[in-house]
C-alpha cells in the first residue's frame, strides 16, 4: 500500500502540468486492441443474435444452430474428438511422465528435448506427415497391405477416425510438457511412508499421488480440451471443409465458396467462444488450487 | 556452492539408474512422436516410396524448392508478417507498460485481462471476426494486408505481454524510476534509458516464442489473406495435392526452422535460470 502511494503522490507534480501526457502512451495499444480484438468480438456476438431470417434480435440463428443436423453433428463431433484426443493425451503423458521422473537426468533432458521439439509439429505439416504414413498409398497402409495388417491396410486418414489419430498425436508433447513440473511435488519420503505402512504400490498411486496431482492433471485436462477444440490447421488441411467440426463450419460460413452467412456462423462461434471460456475458467481455477497446495506443503 | 552440487549429486544417485520399463516406455513414446517427422525427412530425400523401402536416394526435391521463386516469395513474406507485428506488438506493449507501471497501476488488469483473451481464443475465431467486421466496408480498413497485421499483433499479444510483465517483476522497474526521479531524471527519460535496457533480454526469448508462432500459422493467415498473400504455410497448403515430394521439403525447411528458433529459446530460457539461481 505504501509503495503504491508513493509513485502516486510523485506522479502529481507532472500530472499538475500536462494530466493527460501520461496517459498518451496508452493510446496506441488501446486502438489496436479494440479494433481488432474487442470489436471484432462484439461483432461475433452481435452477428449472432440478429435472426438471419427476420432480422429481429432474438435467438433465431441458435434455434437454428441447435436443430440443424449438421450443426448439431459439427458440435458433437467437436466434443467427441476433444474428449476422447485430451483424455488419451493425458493417460500417456501421466504415465511418461511418471517414468521420465524415475529416470536419471541424461534420459530426463533428452526426452524433453525430444518433446518440445515435437510440439511444434502440429498444423499443416503434421497432417501432411500423416498423409505420407497412413493415407491412401501411405508408407504405413502400403507396409499393412505387404503383411496383411488390416488395421494399417484399411486405416481411413480422412474420417473422423483419422483426425482423431492426429489429434491424439498433438497433443501428446503438450500433455507431457503441462504435466511434467507436477511430478517434482510428489516427496520421496511419501514413498518410504507407504512402503513402512504396508500399502501396496496401487494404493501409493491411487490414495497418494494421483489425489495430490489432481489439480494439475485437471488443469492439463482442460488445456488439451480447448486445444483440440479449437484446432483448425490440422483438420481442414486433411478433410477440407467434408467433416462436421465447429472450427471448419464456423469458418465455411465466413469464407466459404458458397454465400456468406454471418448470422449463423455468429451463432456457432458464440458457441465455440462459450466453450473455450469454460475451459478457461476450469483451468484458472484448477491453477489457483495447485499453487495452494503446494504453498502448504 | 561445491557442497551444494556434491548433495545434489548425492540426491540424484538412487534415480541415476533408469529403470528398464520407464527406459521402454520413453523410447516408445519418443518413437512415436518422431516417426512422422523421420518418414517425410526420408520421403523428401528419395525418388519413390511405394515399396517397403524408399529408393533412388536424391536431392531433386530440395533443388526445386530453392529454385522455385514462390517458395521463396512466401519465406519473404512470412519474415515479414513475423517481423513486422511481432515489432509492433513490442512497441505497444512497451508504451503501454510505460503507463502501468508510471502513471495509473489500476490499468494493469485491463491490460492483463485484454492480453489473455487471445490466448484463451486462439485464432479460429479471431480471424472470422476480423474479417465479418472490416470486410466489405470499402474503407482502408478492409484492405486485407491491415487486417492480417492487426490479427498477428494481437495473435502475440499474450506471449510478448507474458514476457515483458515478468521481466519488469524481476527488476522492480518502480524502484528504478523513482530512483531515477530522485536524481532529476524526467519519468519516461527514466523508462526508457534506465528500465528499458534491463529487460531487453527477458523480451527477447518471448519475442523469438512469438516468431515461432507466427512462422508457423496456417489459420489467420488462409482466412484473411488466403492466396492474395501466401505464407508459408498456405503455399505447402496450395502444393499438398500437386506435388508431395516437394511439399515434404518444405515441411522438413518448417520445421528446421522452428525448431532452431525453439532450440535458441530454450537455450536462453535455461541460461537465464541457471543465472538466477546463482
Amino acid at each position: 500500500m505504501a509503495a503504491s502511494e508513493r509513485p502516486a503522490h510523485a506522479g502529481k507534480a507532472g500530472a499538475k502540468r500536462r494530466p493527460w501526457v501520461g496517459y498518451a502512451a496508452f493510446l496506441p495499444f488501446l486502438i489496436v486492441v479494440i479494433g481488432y480484438e474487442l470489436l471484432p468480438l462484439a461483432q461475433l456476438v452481435v452477428n449472432a443474435f440478429i435472426g438471419k431470417e427476420s432480422g429481429s434480435f432474438g435467438l433465431e440463428n441458435f434455434i437454428k444452430v441447435f436443430t440443424t443436423p449438421l450443426y448439431q453433428q459439427s458440435i458433437v463431433n467437436s466434443l467427441w474428438i476433444s474428449v476422447i484426443s485430451a483424455i488419451v493425451g493425458i493417460v500417456v503423458a501421466f504415465l511418461a511422465a511418471r517414468f521420465a521422473y524415475e529416470s536419471s537426468a541424461r534420459v530426463r533432458n533428452a526426452f524433453t528435448m525430444v518433446l518440445n521439439m515435437m510440439s511444434n509439429f502440429s498444423g499443416v505439416p503434421l497432417a501432411f506427415a500423416f498423409m505420407i504414413l497412413m493415407g491412401n498409398s501411405g508408407v504405413l497402409t502400403l507396409l499393412g497391405q505387404r503383411f496383411g495388417i488390416p488395421f494399417l491396410a484399411d486405416f481411413d486418414l480422412y474420417t473422423g477416425q483419422g483426425l482423431l489419430v492426429l489429434y491424439i498425436y498433438f497433443q501428446i508433447p503438450l500433455a507431457t510438457l503441462l504435466l511434467l513440473p507436477a511430478f517434482s511435488g510428489i516427496r520421496k519420503e511419501w514413498r518410504e511412508a507407504a512402503v513402512i505402512l504396508k500399502a501396496s504400490p496401487a494404493v501409493y498411486w491411487f490414495k497418494i499421488v494421483i489425489p495430490n496431482l489432481m489439480p494439475s492433471i485437471l488443469g492439463t485436462l482442460s488445456v488439451l480440451f480447448s486445444n483440440a477444440l479449437a484446432a483448425y490447421a490440422t483438420a481442414y488441411a486433411v478433410v477440407m471443409n467434408n467433416y462436421a467440426l465447429l472450427p471448419l463450419q464456423i469458418t465455411s460460413k465466413f469464407k466459404g465458396d458458397v454465400q456468406i452467412d454471418n448470422a449463423t456462423g455468429g451463432a456457432l462461434a458464440v458457441v465455440l467462444i462459450l466453450l473455450m471460456v469454460a475451459c478457461t475458467l476450469i483451468n484458472n481455477y484448477f491453477t489457483k488450487r495447485a499453487s495452494k497446495g503446494r504453498e502448504i506443503v | 556452492m561445491s557442497a551444494n552440487a556434491k548433495a545434489k549429486a548425492k540426491a540424484a544417485k538412487p534415480g541415476k539408474k533408469t529403470p528398464l520399463a520407464a527406459k521402454i516406455f520413453l523410447g516408445l513414446v519418443a518413437l512415436y512422436l518422431l516417426i512422422p517427422f523421420v518418414t517425410t525427412l526420408v520421403y523428401s530425400l528419395f525418388v519413390e516410396w511405394t515399396d517397403v523401402l524408399p529408393s533412388g536416394f536424391t536431392l531433386r526435391n530440395y533443388a526445386e524448392l530453392f529454385t522455385n521463386a514462390t517458395f521463396w516469395l512466401s519465406i519473404g513474406r512470412t519474415l515479414i508478417l513475423c517481423l513486422v507485428s511481432v515489432v509492433i506488438t513490442i512497441v505497444l506493449l512497451l508504451l503501454a507498460m510505460y503507463v502501468v507501471v508510471a502513471v495509473n497501476r489500476r490499468l494493469g488488469r485491463f491490460m492483463q485481462f485484454v492480453c489473455m483473451i487471445p490466448y484463451a481464443l486462439q485464432g479460429v475465431i479471431l480471424s472470422i471476426g476480423i474479417i465479418s467486421l472490416y470486410t466489405g466496408t470499402g474503407t482502408v480498413l478492409s484492405n486485407r494486408m491491415l487486417m492480417l497485421f492487426g490479427a498477428y499483433t494481437i495473435l502475440v499479444l499474450p506471449y510478448i505481454y507474458q514476457g515483458i510483465r515478468n521481466a519488469l517483476n524481476a527488476i522492480d522497474a518502480n524502484m528504478l524510476i523513482q530512483a531515477a526521479e530522485m536524481l532529476g531524471c524526467g519519468r519516461f527519460r527514466a523508462y526508457v534509458q534506465v528500465v528499458l535496457p534491463n529487460i531487453i533480454s527477458g523480451i527477447l526469448v518471448s519475442s523469438l516464442l512469438a516468431e515461432s508462432i507466427v512462422f508457423g500459422d496456417f489459420v489467420l493467415a488462409n482466412n484473411i489473406a488466403g492466396t492474395n498473400y501466401q505464407n508459408i504455410q498456405v503455399f505447402l497448403q496450395a502444393n499438398m495435392a500437386r506435388s508431395s515430394g516437394l511439399s515434404s521439403a518444405i515441411v522438413v525447411i518448417i520445421f528446421l526452422v522452428v525448431g532452431a528458433v525453439t532450440a535458441t529459446v530454450l537455450k536462453l530460457q535455461s541460461g537465464t535460470q541457471k543465472s538466477q539461481k546463482e
